[in-house]
């Protein structure tokens, strides 16, 4: 099953459908050839593609594909109007904005911490256990990948110091919500918060007011050989951190222990029908802690990316919601590795936008960051649709 | 020994009991749902297991399964003594076990369900899916239980569910099937090609434990019987010689009419006048095409079918659950078509659903409250919006007793009784709020032998009272021994009208469309 059966409603792959994503990509070349390079200065041509757009929206609208009509529909209006506002504006601002290998570059490194906490967010999800508490496991990440690289002298050391303090918190929500069957959405809850008060109280203690000292070991970027000076490539993903390829190819890695292992087979179970993983002799409760832990384990690594490869240092609360938006990503990309990739690379291109959006206007600057909400809000609402999440997802398992 | 092997052809009569239980003993607290049980089924055999609902075959079956240890008894297989700890267990034993709430994952294939825990994989744990389906199909050939390997469970028919339940018993090699209640959910049809099934399994040496509560079934099937009544083993008979008014009065320990007793009906005026009905169903299918009915106050008229010809939507218009797209519905002189629940509980008609859990309770309820939803806007028992707690307490204690409702008094939850005190509780609100029309949608369905004859006796008493009742059944039985006229429903429309002496052949065929269509 997998990967034919996403999302796809049964006998309907049609037409309609294929209109529906055609007229998505034309929407997005109406508003991308009034950019660099291309940077066609009249409207005109992305008019006519942004109509043609929603003309194919349209038409999968009334064939049935009603939200990816409509969603085609919004786009090609939101691409004419981009469009618009493009060649209205000047080449060198276009310029200084889309410079896309720096885009690109941008994108991954707000992408990458996001995916790692949604990869983590989709195992536990899939075995039954709702994981709020991916923020606080980020969180402690976050905190203990600095310290642990700080004071072992080493980034791999500290990598495995966040990973195992994630685990760690993990077991507390695993302990709350699958052995003494807590709501868990509160138990999540509580440890964003125990998180919040654990890393508060360690970084005041050891770093004080000065915070955490420069010159940290810190991950390493990958220097690609060839085309680490090959023009967009070169840019783009040339000299991309470490932990980035690590959530990368975390994707298909997770894609294939999902979906063609025994024992992504049995998780799933576990996630939509416990009770009958239990009869056919599946440890159920065991099953679940994997997970939850696994998810505490990745979710802190993407923690330890953004204090000890993105930033380079701690400060409190640095997660500032990341692990929520992870959740959404889990959810729009309908608890499947890919979808999720799509998910948070949509929003880091939003982030990596927003931040290069000031050059037209400094009094919007706070503005644009809301841009990646924004975006992810029209998407989730306006394309993706329903996702069905796993039946037994948030449902404590009894054995009878 | 004997566990590696599995008997392909071995005569019927087995010297030894591929499984025996001895001397089952299991309390909760101080509840005894088995008491000393002695069971015990050879190879090629069906060994039933009948009982009315709570009487201790589900917890028997716990027990061999694994889920639940007993506290006292042994449990021997193959002739030896064995600890059954768990289901990976009992299924390590050639013990499989087909439930009644089917153990499938709905979102994922035939092949994925039928091979999960036990998976054929390639180097590195990856699934052989291919090696799956492979088995499905050869498993799904020798015993002429065809289904596709690659349909999505959640697609397919329930019939074909409970196949994929048996088919992987068989995979996971199974030498004991056990079946727990696996008609309840079944048509007809389907009930007839599981019998097949059966007995195909029984020639290769299989031995079956099959659980349930219809007296006919289990005639038909078993060689022997054994009956547990209140936890404990009454006795264990051979079929030959066993008649359903023998097996009834063992299970539930006293003489039971099988067929209620009736006078004649005396129909006053019409009570429900259905004009040129049209319906559609979920998928805007015609589901009920153009019937036209009436039921006169103080008769019972039933509606007969074979599940899925339209029963469902022509109850649903006409207890305004759902809106006809043509035609006329008339309560007692009230045109009620369109109006919604309400304006049907307005003119009086009173609804007996056909899925208690769905429509009939709200389980997570207390069993006053449940007996108050239909009424509790009446002055007596709710005043300026608050409810009478006391009232509403009070009059459910009666209606309680009225009802002869055991397993728990008006605070208990309604999902902590069993299925037979749950429908009586339904009946009773419905029939406490003094309706002219009473529609009852399969009001036996999944009862046992004794609630079954409490609910017909009932249905009898409050035709007799001058209730207008509209029966809804899929039983043969329950149609002619209660109904004064049956009408027969086939593809949506009505074959006929009949007497309630008719004979089954002839309900039959219009129950399967093989008449000319003589519209009523």
């Amino acid at each position: 099953m997998s990967v034919g059966a996403i999302a796809v409603a049964p006998g309907r792959v049609g037409a309609p459908r294929h209109l529906g994503i055609a007229g998505l990509i034309l929407a997005v070349v109406a508003w991308v050839i009034t950019l660099p390079p291309m940077l066609v200065r009249t409207a005109v041509p992305s008019a006519i593609i942004g109509v043609l757009a929603m003309l194919a929206g349209a038409i999968a609208f009334v064939g049935d594909e009603r939200r990816l009509g409509s969603g085609a529909i919004g786009l090609g209006l939101l691409a004419i109007a981009g469009a618009t506002g493009n060649t209205n504006s000047s080449v060198a601002h276009l310029k200084v904005v889309f410079t896309w290998s720096i885009l690109v570059a941008a994108m991954l490194r707000y992408a990458t911490p996001l995916l790692l906490a949604a990869l983590g967010g989709i195992i536990s999800e899939r075995s039954g256990v709702i994981n709020i508490g991916l923020e606080g496991m980020m969180l402690m990440g976050a905190f203990f990948g600095i310290w642990g690289a700080d004071v072992l002298h080493s980034w791999v050391l500290g990598c495995l110091v966040a990973i195992a303090s994630g685990a760690l918190l993990a077991l507390v929500h695993a302990w709350f919500s699958i052995h003494l069957r807590a709501n868990q959405v509160v138990s999540g809850t509580g440890i964003n918060f125990l998180a919040l008060g654990i890393t508060g109280y360690f970084f005041i203690a050891d770093y004080g007011s000065n915070g955490t000292p420069s010159g940290i070991s810190q991950v390493p970027g990958v220097k690609l050989p060839l085309i680490q000076h090959v023009g967009f490539f070169g840019g783009a993903i040339g000299n991309a951190n470490l932990l980035t390829w690590i959530a990368l190819l975390l994707v298909p890695a997770l894609t294939v222990f999902l979906f063609r292992t025994r024992w992504g087979l049995r998780l799933r179970a576990v996630g939509e029908k416990p009770r009958a993983a239990d009869t056919v002799g599946l440890p159920v409760l065991r099953t679940r802690y994997f997970a939850v832990v696994a998810s505490g384990m990745l979710a802190a690594l993407g923690g330890a990316y953004l204090s000890d490869a993105f930033v380079g240092s701690f400060n409190q609360n640095m997660t500032e919601g990341r692990g929520f938006i992870a959740l959404a990503a889990v959810i729009f990309g309908k608890w499947r590795p890919v979808g999720a990739l799509i998910a948070v690379l949509l929003f880091g291109f939003a982030s990596a936008l927003g931040d290069r959006l000031p050059t037209f206007s400094q009094s919007a600057a706070t503005l644009f960051q809301a841009l990646p909400y924004v975006l992810t809000l029209i998407a989730v609402a306006g394309v993706v649709g329903r996702s069905r999440a796993p039946a037994s997802v948030g449902i404590p398992y009894v054995k009878e | 020994m004997a566990d590696s092997t599995r008997p392909a052809l071995e005569p019927r009569a087995s010297t030894r009991p591929a499984l025996e239980l001895r001397g089952i003993t299991k309390k909760f607290g101080s509840v005894v749902a088995n008491d000393r049980v002695d069971f015990d089924v050879y190879p090629g055999e069906v060994h039933a297991l009948l009982g009315e609902n709570g009487a201790g075959k589900s917890t028997l079956v716990s027990v061999l399964y694994g889920l639940y240890t007993p506290n006292e008894g042994e449990i021997v297989v193959d002739g030896r003594p064995v600890e059954i700890d768990s289901p990976a267990t009992a299924i390590r034993l050639g013990i499989g076990m087909v439930h009644q709430h089917f153990m499938l994952v709905p979102v994922m294939t035939v092949a994925e369900n039928l091979v999960l825990g036990h998976e054929p994989t390639r180097s590195g744990g990856l699934l052989d899916l291919k090696a799956a389906r492979a088995r499905v199909r050869e498993i799904s050939e020798r015993y002429g239980l065809a289904v596709d390997p690659d349909a999505t469970i959640e697609d397919v028919t329930v019939g074909t569910q409970q196949r994929v339940e048996i088919l992987r018993a068989l995979y996971r090699g199974a030498r004991i099937l056990v079946l727990d209640e696996p008609t309840a959910v079944l048509t007809a049809q389907e009930v007839q090609e599981l019998m097949d099934v059966l007995q195909r399994l029984k020639q290769d040496g299989t031995g079956i434990v099959f659980i349930s509560h219809k007296l006919g079934e289990v005639l038909q099937v078993a060689d022997r019987i054994t009956v547990l009544r209140h936890g404990r083993k009454i006795d264990t008979v051979r079929r030959e010689g066993a008649t359903e008014q023998s097996l009834a009065r063992l299970v539930v320990g006293r003489e039971v009419l099988l067929t209620v007793e009736k006078s004649q009906a005396h129909a006053a005026e019409p009570m429900l006048v259905v004009e040129h009905l049209h319906v559609r169903d979920d998928r805007d299918l015609e589901a009920v095409d153009d019937v036209s009915l009436s039921v006169r106050a103080g008769e019972i008229v039933a509606i007969a079918g074979v599940d899925g010809n339209g029963q469902q939507e022509l109850v649903e218009a006409i207890t305004g659950l759902r809106a006809p797209a043509e035609g006329r519905i008339v309560v007692d002189g009230h045109d009620i078509t369109r109006k919604g629940v309400s304006a049907a509980t307005d003119a009086a008609v009173a609804h007996i659903p056909e899925d208690r859990h769905r429509r009939g309770l709200v389980l997570p309820f207390t069993l006053a409250e449940n007996l108050a939803l239909r009424e509790f806007r009446r002055p007596e028992l709710s005043a300026r919006g608050w409810l009478r707690t006391g009232r509403i307490r009070s009059r459910a204690t009666a209606l309680l007793r009225e009802y002869d409702v055991r397993g728990g008094g008006p605070d208990a939850y309604a999902s902590s009784l069993s299925g037979g005190n749950q429908q009586k509780v339904a009946i009773a609100r419905e029939i406490a709020s003094d309706p002219k029309l009473l529609v009852a949608h399969q009001p036996t369905r999944g009862l046992d032998v004794g609630a079954i004859e409490f609910v017909h006796r009932r249905l009898i008493e409050e035709r007799d009272r001058g209730r207008a009742i509209l029966l809804v059944s899929l039983e043969y039985e329950e149609v002619r021994s209660l109904a004064d006229r049956i009408l027969v429903i086939y593809e949506g429309r009505i074959m006929g009208e009949f007497a309630p002496d008719a004979s089954e052949e002839e309900l039959g065929m219009a129950m399967t469309g093989r008449q000319a269509a003589a519209a009523g």
